[in-house]
């Protein structure tokens, strides 16, 4: 398909957004922005293995958001705006496709905003099913808006069955104000459904900001995740596990970026890829000049059951500051077959043997997410999936 | 009825044949000692046993109370009452050590017809068999062998012995590289642990650890088969004039 095809699919889709008159002037710099660019393809080294272009070869219907539910706090506002200044405030619509296709068609934002000081005890929860079809396109939009002093604890499901030709798109910003803490934990388990998904994420100082996603079904799931350290003395955490069977695809493109000194980011992404998947990994951690004193870790481990499977596991490590401690590793390989031989000489059956191991090795990013009832919802799925690896 | 038969076993590792017609029988209540010099076959042995698939049985039988073993999985032999201390005791980062026995005692109890073990009786029980090899508290929660000293890792191997109480514990090399204070712990553990209804098989290559745990019988394996048994005098013997005098005997033979 020609490049130019290929933008006119773009532009009818934007022309059909029900363009509401707010949020005007990021949807004129997201329009522009698209203008000048094209739908990632794989020539696109961010895109190399995540031919999302495909989607949109075959055409795609804008539709009308899909429902965001939650429960009511007291201590939190939550509610659907049209006209939240801070929204498009990361300036992330003017830097990628996939985040300016959003800020053009989203109808509504769902805004979640802890006042000054509010320590927020019950543990906020977003449900989105999807339920798209054929051929069928659209945008969501989150807020989070954590203000100095406050500490909110979030969790956004991603679940529902929506066809294999449909596509949704959530751009969710993310505002952690001064010593403030936000953990925001992503479920994402959509059938053969295709999501892409962004957090776009900007801290103050002393903040302390924690996200881990876990990663279940999908044929085809894109995870990008930006966090820029604006102030000193910010702690990072961000963590990542995915499971893959079959021909599925799950993409995990993150960036941390240290723009000040002092601060320290702790990154581990874990993933088990069985059948004829496709894993993909690219960390970026970026220490700018002034950024002394950087603290910055990143691993990568992936474990490959099947031959057919696939890792293209990526860390890239810039540095331009002269004292911090840096490190970042990656590794792909087999199981232990020792270990399982051992295991299984004290009576454990195979699968038995492969589980347990399987589910220490995810645990390492789990033990980031810190309500409990979550950690053993997500082990009794991760030994689902598991068991229809074996199948 | 003998405990474990094996008649004219073969073996071979990446095309290598290692054991060449490997014949031996325990009886319950028996200790066996099996030495020998290096690349005699002895850790192939126990690896066989075990049921070990990077190791390919060519030949020969082993019965292992009525039953045909060599037709068995790893799993089934550990539930019928076979364990080896492993040589090399493996490092399993993230699972602990309690989580582990707790799946393998379950195993064992449900293959022999036995309810599970409530939390407080397995806890009490655990608590009961660390103490056979002084086994610090502390390393029962860690995750099983990682950054356990060789000592501990081999104490660790003991006590999951313990825990499982087998019909017949194997012990591969479990005295190598053990301090004097380390072996005494490792033996008073297996020495506690014998009765008239189990057997052990300790393969060795120092008599040292045989004034701990005195054996039965003694056999000397060479290029795959069991070329001299007698008592713990062998062991002696072989203690002071090494292997030589064994090869040239049967170089003349």
């Amino acid at each position: 398909m020609s490049e130019t095809m290929t933008t006119s699919i773009l532009s009818e889709l934007v022309s059909g957004a029900k363009s509401p008159a707010s949020f005007r002037e990021i949807r004129l710099e997201a329009e522009g922005f698209l203008a000048e660019s094209r739908i990632p393809s794989k020539k696109h080294e961010d895109w190399k293995y995540t031919n999302i272009k495909r989607l949109f070869d075959n055409g795609l219907n804008l539709i009308s958001a899909e429902d965001i539910t939650f429960n009511s706090i007291d201590s939190v506002d939550v509610s659907w705006s049209t006209d939240e200044s801070l929204i498009g405030s990361t300036a992330i619509h003017t830097k990628e496709a996939h985040a300016a296709l959003n800020t053009s068609l989203f109808e509504k934002a769902l805004v979640i905003r802890v006042k000054k000081g509010v320590q927020v005890e019950e543990e906020l929860i977003l449900n989105q099913t999807i339920t798209l079809k054929d051929g069928e396109f659209t945008a969501t939009r989150v807020l989070i808006v954590v203000e100095d002093n406050a500490s909110l604890k979030c969790q956004h499901h991603y679940s529902g069955t929506p066809s294999n030709s449909s596509l949704l798109n959530n751009l969710t910003e993310v505002f952690v104000g001064q010593n403030a803490q936000l953990e925001l934990n992503y479920v994402q388990e959509i059938g053969e459904g295709n999501l892409m998904t962004t957090t776009e994420v900007e801290c103050q100082r002393d903040s302390n900001f924690t996200t881990n996603c876990v990663q279940l079904y999908g044929i085809l799931l894109r995870n990008n995740v930006n966090i820029r350290l604006k102030g000193e003395n910010i702690e990072t955490h961000l963590n990542g596990f995915y499971m893959l069977n079959g021909k599925e695809l799950f993409d995990n493109h993150t960036l941390v970026d240290h723009l000040v000194p002092h601060c320290e980011s702790n990154e581990i992404y874990r993933g088990i890829l069985a059948g004829k998947s496709t894993g993909v990994f690219n960390g970026k951690v970026f220490v700018h000049r002034d950024a002394q004193k950087t603290n910055g870790y990143q691993s990568n481990n992936n474990i490959l059951l099947s031959d057919d499977a696939t890792m293209n596991s990526k860390p890239e490590l810039e540095i331009y500051a002269d004292d911090v401690r840096c490190s970042h590793g990656s590794t792909t390989g087999q199981l232990d077959e020792d270990a399982v031989f051992y295991l299984r000489a004290r009576g454990l059956d195979e699968f038995g043997a492969t589980a347990l191991l399987l589910t220490a090795f995810a645990s390492d990013v789990l033990n980031g997410i810190s309500n409990e009832e979550l950690r053993t919802s997500l082990e009794a799925k991760i030994q689902d999936k598991l068991k229809e690896m074996r199948a | 009825m003998s405990l474990l038969t094996i008649k004219d076993l073969k073996a071979r590792v990446e095309e290598k044949d290692i054991l060449k017609g490997f014949n031996l029988t325990v009886n319950p209540g028996e200790v066996h000692a099996i030495m020998g010099p290096n690349g005699s076959g002895k850790s192939t042995l126990a690896s066989v046993l075990a049921g070990n698939e990077s190791y390919e049985v060519t030949g020969g039988e082993v019965d292992f109370d009525g039953k045909d073993l060599l037709d068995m999985a790893p799993e089934v032999r550990a539930r019928e009452g076979l364990f080896l201390a492993f040589q090399y005791p493996v490092e399993i980062p993230g699972v602990s050590n309690v989580n582990f026995m707790k799946a393998a005692v379950a195993e064992v109890r449900k293959h022999r017809g036995l309810e599970p073990l409530i939390a407080k009786d397995f806890l009490a029980y655990m608590k009961e068999k660390k103490a056979l090899v002084e086994l610090d508290g502390k390393l029962a929660g860690r995750s099983v062998n990682e950054g356990f000293s060789g000592g501990e890792k081999k104490r660790n191997e003991i006590f999951q012995m313990a825990m499982l109480d087998p019909k017949l514990g194997i012990l591969d090399e479990t005295d190598s590289g053990l301090d004097i204070d380390a072996l005494r712990i490792v033996a008073n553990g297996v020495n506690k642990l014998r009765s008239k209804d189990n057997a052990f098989v300790v393969i060795t290559h120092y008599q040292r650890l045989l004034d701990y745990i005195v054996p039965d019988f003694v056999h000397v394996l060479y290029d795959g088969k069991i070329v001299r048994s007698g008592t713990k005098e062998l062991a002696l013997q072989l203690e002071e004039k090494g292997y030589d005098w064994i090869k040239e005997e049967l170089a003349e033979a």
